[in-house]
């Protein structure tokens, strides 16, 4: 998957907005949305804030968990453990990078904010890569990883399917009596 | 949404207006198409091109001080939207109501002649006469000498009456004639475009901060090429600052600080010295008007002042000839304060200005007339195979957030040119080449002058002439030369053979900033049929035929003395 396919998922996830148009209900194939006034909150998918946003036609209100204090303490949990702990929101990098990018006027203390989610996101890539790495050359069956969210996973995907499918090469090609000396290619 | 066409035709100047327009449109999903136009000719061009598909044409900064339905001759259905600083607004566009919609402040004086004293309805004249005229003859010859007699007093009334009509005809026509000429005497310029447009945002709410700016970058333009008064422009800058105060105000609260890359505007007294944040102090005293002037940067006294005012301050010449950016953080922290003061020493009483500076990022710092001088050197560039329509479209480029390498190469081509504009000042006064010629000052750049061709364009060659007379205000000891306005010609194009001729009015701390020189060319090119074009939307702005240029001057001469 390419990571802008996951972005594209990302931007299905509700957001809170404030319009300054007034406009009847919509009516869309994935669903519902307003109906939109002048200065009452509503809650779109982001890529409709973002669109509303670059018109000038509202203003975003950062999602609960954007918040200083609650990152911090995520954050330093995240440090402290050595498993996954739960995300603020299972798409909270690409979130992050989106509104920051488009809405940084309307969250307040956006630098820090860039700074904490990108340390979150630094220590959980890290724990994956530990992860994988004594998975592979302790040559586990299975492994169970929780919280993980789907571009952590994407960033992982491709080298850790290239190398358990090496190891399987190298493995049937070690067992006696299997096909000797035939090294399939895929 | 609305989706209505909409054409657009401009001038040179205009690239900071139309980025408001565009911001406006953008957000409503309004179609347009967008033509540059660098004269009259270029305008009927691309009227003619485009006015089959359009019905509203919007002239941004042309078009209201000529008759616009007379030169364009559009179709009854087109509508006009003008919103255009040069004044005065021609009669006719003024008291247009159907198809010219004019965009003006209100505070604005235009100072129009009332309706009655210009135009007049022919109808109620004729009327009376030709009544009385059939009646003559009609009658049998019976009552015929009585009735002669009647009639013949009759007649005699009605021929003094008519008498008396056309003599108040006659006197009308002249009395308009002295009003239209005090009228459209004297060129001026009125509240900027850019500021305008922005208010009309604000009004329709939807006026952003990236609006703003560019309204201050249209003010600042204004200022830099020395269009409006400098009463005029304090109070213009008063109007933006309460603007700015609200824009910071919405957004800024102590305990939720917006992030650096957010834009900020902010108010600053800064120095006169351009560009000098992106140069090294010291090439931006020698390069800057107002300094070079009052130093007199092309004597030997002048350098030797120059440096005695460094050592004043207290200002190492190692650190002062650096990248401003490299200077001492010790030096940079009291800088404004330390040189106002020293430069009121040497008689530079107004070293510091209202203005306003931009800055987003950690190293993106700009103030409004840095934006101005990068604008105007990329919309003048004299690079080969780059059309005016390029130029302009590099030019709009370089005034949005995200073209950043734009903009640092427009401030570059600016500092070429201010060097260019400098040094040719500093020629000019040394070898004496500007000429009084009785009621002006004259000066006439030759073919082989050191980059010449930058002064083949208009505003680069307006921008010469200011600085030419600035400078040689403070340099003459000529009490009435100070006094007179300078008219300098350049060779604009070789291969045709015609030079571009400026006029612009005397330098004085009162100028009203009002130029003669549109009518007065006018007539010196029509009596002594030389060859000249009116093209530039400024009056005062001509190309001559070289062969020509002894006899206008003559007649200029005879014209204006």
């Amino acid at each position: 998957m390419d990571p802008s396919e996951v972005e594209f998922l990302a931007e299905k996830e509700m957001v809170k907005i404030i319009p300054n148009f007034s406009l009847d209900k919509v009516y869309l194939i994935g669903g519902d949305l307003g109906p939109f006034n002048p200065g009452l909150p509503v809650d779109v998918p982001v890529w409709l804030a973002l669109n509303l946003k670059q018109r000038q036609k509202c203003r975003i209100v950062p999602p609960a968990w954007m918040d200083v204090e609650k990152l911090e303490e995520m954050r330093d949990l995240e440090r402290k453990e050595d498993m996954f702990t739960p995300v603020p929101s299972p798409y909270y990098m690409e979130l992050t990078k989106l509104l920051l990018n488009y809405a940084s006027d309307n969250i307040p203390k956006a630098d820090e904010i860039r700074t904490l989610v990108k340390d979150i996101w630094d220590t959980r890539v890290a724990k994956l890569r530990l992860s994988a790495d004594s998975f592979i050359s302790q040559m586990e069956a299975h492994a169970k990883l929780d919280n993980l969210t789907l571009m952590e996973i994407n960033t992982i995907r491709a080298f850790l399917l290239d190398s358990l499918n090496c190891m399987y090469k190298l493995r049937s090609n070690m067992q006696p009596g299997s096909s000797k000396g035939q090294l399939t290619d895929y | 949404f609305m989706c209505t066409d909409y054409h657009e035709e401009l001038n040179h100047n205009s690239s900071i207006f139309l980025s408001l327009y565009q911001a406006l449109f953008h957000c409503d999903q309004v179609q347009y198409t967008l033509v540059p136009v660098t004269g009259w000719q270029d305008l009927g061009t691309a009227f003619l091109e485009h006015k089959e598909q359009f019905r509203y044409f919007v002239l941004i900064n042309c078009g209201a001080n000529v008759d616009l339905l007379e030169m364009l001759q559009p179709d009854d259905d087109s509508i006009f939207f003008i919103c255009d600083t040069h004044r005065p607004v021609d009669v006719v566009n003024v008291y247009n109501d159907t198809q010219i919609k004019l965009l003006i402040k209100q505070d604005d004086d235009l100072g129009v002649p009332t309706y009655d004293d210009i135009f007049r309805d022919e109808d109620d004249e004729e009327g009376g006469d030709s009544g009385n005229e059939s009646d003559e003859g009609s009658e049998p010859s019976g009552k015929r000498r009585r009735f002669d007699e009647v009639t013949g007093l009759t007649l005699m009334i009605v021929f003094e009456r008519r008498i008396e009509r056309q003599r108040a005809k006659r006197e009308w026509e002249a009395r308009r004639r002295e009003i239209l000429f005090d009228y459209e005497q004297y060129e001026y310029h009125g509240t900027s475009a850019a500021m305008m447009f922005f208010e009309l945002a604000w009004v329709l709410t939807k006026d952003t901060k990236d609006m703003l700016w560019w309204a201050v970058i249209g003010l600042t333009d204004q200022w830099v090429h020395d269009k409006i008064t400098h009463m005029k422009y304090v109070t213009d800058i008063a109007t933006m600052q309460r603007h700015v105060s609200r824009h910071n105000h919405r957004n800024e609260d102590e305990e939720n600080s917006l992030s650096i890359d957010c834009m900020r505007i902010s108010f600053e007294y800064d120095l006169r010295l351009t560009l000098y944040q992106h140069w090294s102090l010291y090439e931006s005293i020698c390069n800057s008007c107002y300094t070079s002037c009052h130093f007199k940067l092309w004597t030997l006294n002048g350098q030797k002042k120059l440096q005695e005012f460094l050592a004043d301050m207290g200002l190492p010449l190692k650190q002062v000839r650096q990248k401003f950016n490299s200077m001492d953080m010790s030096i940079k922290e009291n800088l404004r304060e330390v040189i106002e003061e020293s430069s009121n020493k040497y008689g530079m009483k107004d070293i510091r200005i209202q203005t306003f500076g931009v800055h987003f990022g950690f190293k993106n710092r700009f103030l409004a007339s840095d934006m101005v001088h990068a604008t105007a050197a990329l919309l003048e560039s004299t690079e080969k195979d780059e059309s005016d329509s390029d130029n302009f479209i590099k030019a709009l480029d370089s005034l949005s957030r995200s073209n950043l390498d734009r903009l640092h190469s427009g401030i570059d081509q600016a500092k070429k040119k201010l060097i260019a504009v400098q040094q040719t000042v500093a020629s000019c006064i040394c070898t004496n080449l500007i000429l009084s010629q009785g009621p002006f000052l004259y000066c006439y750049l030759m073919e082989g002058t050191p980059d010449v061709k930058l002064f083949s364009k208009p505003m680069a060659l307006t921008l010469l002439c200011k600085y030419l007379l600035k400078a040689f205000v403070h340099s003459t000891r000529n009490k009435r030369c100070k006094l007179l306005p300078l008219i300098m010609a350049a060779p604009k194009d070789v291969e045709k053979g015609t030079v571009i001729v400026v006029g612009i009015p005397p330098e004085s701390e009162t100028s009203d900033k009002k130029n003669f020189f549109g009518r007065a060319f006018e007539k010196a090119a029509e009596s002594t049929s030389s060859r000249t074009l009116h093209d530039h939307f400024d009056t005062s702005i001509i190309e001559l035929k070289t062969e020509d240029r002894s006899k206008f001057l003559d007649a200029l001469i005879t014209l204006l003395s």
